[in-house]
């Protein structure tokens, strides 16, 4: 880590450094899409909302795409393989929140653990991360559970925190340096006003997140209730829709499909999800996880139990996506809560 | 609305019955306006059950997600009753569905709610976005009334309340084994106004107000697994052999999805809108179902859901059916 660079940005410079890396990168951002926020690429600074809370679908999916190509082929009497270029390109996410970053961390684990996945990873190793702090955490927010904060800037390049009249900028990897690098003249240094400012809006907006999940001790409590009533409860009421998966920073769970049509198809990693019954269907027609209730238990236990054993991590960075759309109100800080207070 | 005393006196007693399993309800959601769907299996699980203008979810759908596993040797099915409560739209979905032989009539109690309308949770969001504390809503004199740190707010109902209830032709459900409250007489007529304004656009326009919305779809189907009505044992969309529907997102295969949901609910779709509520995309789902609920209705005079006595759509023959279709 090289020491962190403490510098301004005021306001009315940021049209000016975005158009600069606009240049040079393809540009990614969150952008009001018809009351959906969602990160994508952009030709314009004013395509972007920075007003937003957090985005609907997590920018994990700029990295690990929901429909990834994997090659192409041609049947036939000689089967031909094309290999799919993967994109090498300078990429910039701006905008990204600390948790959604911290998530990246958790994928990273996953990508380069027993195989290395070329295509996330060359895309993580070409792609700049900008955060910009959280200011008005939402309703379901719970980052500081983790001991993370809405202004935390561990897991970026850089970091911008709205102080008013301009941006606080805290650069914290080489990466981030050399970006910043061609836009010194945008930038000036940061003055202790300025430090006591970016305190200030960062205690505001940990002060706004009421919510509160207890981890405490939860990878050997959840050892010892494997068995325990409160899943089958939880299952009763869920529906086995994919929305707390697929809107989950860090899972990571795919598919791998061959869709072919007439002589030529590709073969593609989908997006898949453990609360799907097909998703441990095996060839035999036997499901090792036939009932929602299993599914459910193996949900919370992989990002409360089994992440942090193989990774020293709970899988699990509060940005609240899975209350904010669950269907029914199955809520993971009430299930993590409960299961702290469950007898065994 | 609903007098809580006597919904939660009438629940205690349905669950001392021995051929009831267990009641499912409402009760206080964690946050904000959601409410959760409540199993209450014993008397005092009822204790928790609520009933008000936030209580969105359509429970008609927890029948059809019961699992049946193969049991063991000398074990007997529980064939025992799910006591639901159930708004008017609500019991429509019990009704198609029992039509349909999707279930049987004596396998659920049905409790009856006068309703006189939902809130939109989106709407109720947009407003109160940072609303953490678990609120409640009661309704008022024609408006929706909740306090918020000792303050009070008083909303005119339309301004708050779904689409789909300004238009209720039954507020009461159609089919009920207990009514709570007296009954509520609509004069409401669906007129499909949106409908048929969007049938006036061209067919470019058309396509590309769907091609932007299906675009969007993450095919997480939580429109589908919140549909009473789409109970298949295995979805079309899950079969990998044929496999109909790709597992790759893009425009093609997502509006394939959309769309071949939206006609397999022609003639069944009830319009509680849950699909459209729980969309994590905001893909305005209703539209679809309601522009076939209109056809159906114009073509073969067809309602879904109304009574017990009628067979579904597809399995009526009737020699007055407009035979355009014929070559």
């Amino acid at each position: 880590m090289t020491t962190m660079e403490k510098l301004v940005l005021p306001k009315l410079g940021i049209r000016k450094l975005i158009i600069g890396m606009l240049a040079e990168h393809r540009f990614f951002g969150p952008v009001d899409d018809d009351g959906a926020t969602l990160f994508k690429q952009i030709k314009d600074p004013a395509e972007l909302d920075l007003t937003f809370t957090n985005s609907t679908v997590p920018p994990k999916a700029l990295l690990f795409k929901q429909t990834e190509t994997l090659f192409k082929f041609s049947l036939g009497r000689s089967v031909k393989i094309d290999p799919v270029d993967i994109t090498n390109e300078r990429t910039i996410i701006f905008g990204i929140r600390p948790c959604d970053a911290k998530s990246l961390a958790i994928l990273d684990q996953v990508f380069k653990g027993d195989y290395e996945d070329p295509f996330y990873l060359t895309r993580r190793k070409n792609t700049v991360l900008i955060g910009l702090s959280c200011t008005q955490p939402g309703v379901n927010c719970f980052c500081t559970s983790f001991k993370d904060g809405p202004a935390s800037s561990e897991n970026v390049d850089v970091l911008l925190t709205d102080i008013g009249e301009k941006y606080y900028v805290e650069v914290r990897s080489d990466k981030g340096k050399h970006l910043i690098a061609s836009m010194k003249e945008l930038l000036r240094s940061a003055k202790a006003e300025d430090e006591n400012n970016v305190t200030y809006v960062e205690e505001k907006a940990i002060a706004a997140i009421t919510r509160n999940m207890n981890i405490e001790g939860m990878v050997n409590k959840l050892d010892k209730m494997f068995e325990n009533s409160l899943w089958k409860t939880i299952a009763m009421k869920c529906l086995g829709c994919g929305v707390c998966t697929y809107l989950c920073p860090t899972c990571n769970c795919f598919d791998i499909q061959d869709e072919t049509a007439l002589e030529k198809g590709a073969r593609v990693r989908v997006w898949d999800s453990c609360m799907y019954p097909e998703y441990t269907l095996q060839a035999s027609g036997h499901n090792p996880r036939p009932e929602r209730v299993n599914r459910i238990r193996n949900r919370v236990y992989h990002k409360f139990n089994y992440c942090p054993k193989n990774y020293g991590v709970t899988a699990c960075v509060g940005c609240g996506r899975c209350i904010d759309n669950c269907p029914v109100n199955i809520d993971i800080i009430d299930v993590i809560n409960k299961a702290g207070e469950a007898k065994v | 609305m609903v007098n809580l005393d006597k919904l939660r006196e009438t629940v205690k007693e349905m669950l001392t019955r021995e051929d009831v399993k267990y009641v499912v309800g409402y009760e206080k959601g964690t946050y904000g306006f959601r409410v959760s769907p409540s199993f209450a299996f014993i008397p005092e699980d009822v204790d928790k059950f609520i009933f008000s203008p936030l209580c969105v979810n359509n429970l008609t759908i927890y029948p059809m997600l019961e699992e049946k596993l193969p049991l063991p040797k000398d074990e007997k099915e529980d064939a025992r009753k799910i006591g639901i409560v159930v708004k008017g739209c609500d019991s429509k979905a019990a009704v198609q569905i029992i039509q349909e032989k999707g279930m049987k009539r004596e396998h659920v109690v049905l409790i009856g709610v006068p309703c006189t309308g939902v809130v939109n949770p989106r709407k109720i969001k947009a407003r109160f976005s940072h609303q953490g504390k678990n609120v409640d809503v009661e309704e008022k004199n024609g408006k929706f009334v909740f306090v918020i740190d000792g303050a009070i707010h008083a909303i005119p109902k339309e301004e708050l309340i779904f689409d789909k209830c300004k238009h209720c032709e039954n507020p009461t459900p159609v089919l009920y084994d207990v009514l709570l409250g007296d009954e509520i007489h609509s004069t409401e007529k669906e007129d499909y106004e949106e409908v048929k304004a969007f049938e006036e656009r061209s067919f470019g326009e058309k396509w590309d107000y769907w091609k932007k919305q299906f675009e969007r779809c993450i095919r997480c189907y939580a429109c589908r697994n919140v549909c009473p009505m789409c109970y298949c044992k295995k979805c079309m969309v899950d079969q990998l052999s044929p496999q109909w529907v790709r597992r790759s997102t893009n425009l093609s295969e997502n509006a394939a999805w959309n769309i071949m949901r939206a006609y397999h609910l022609a003639g069944r779709c009830i319009g509680c809108g849950e699909c459209e509520r729980v969309c994590p995309m905001g893909i305005p789902l209703t539209e679809l179902n309601k522009k076939l609920q209109k056809d159906v209705k114009q073509i073969f005079s067809y309602t879904a859901g109304l009574s017990l006595d009628k067979k579904p759509l597809l399995a009526i023959f009737s020699p007055e059916d407009p035979k355009e279709f014929i070559l």
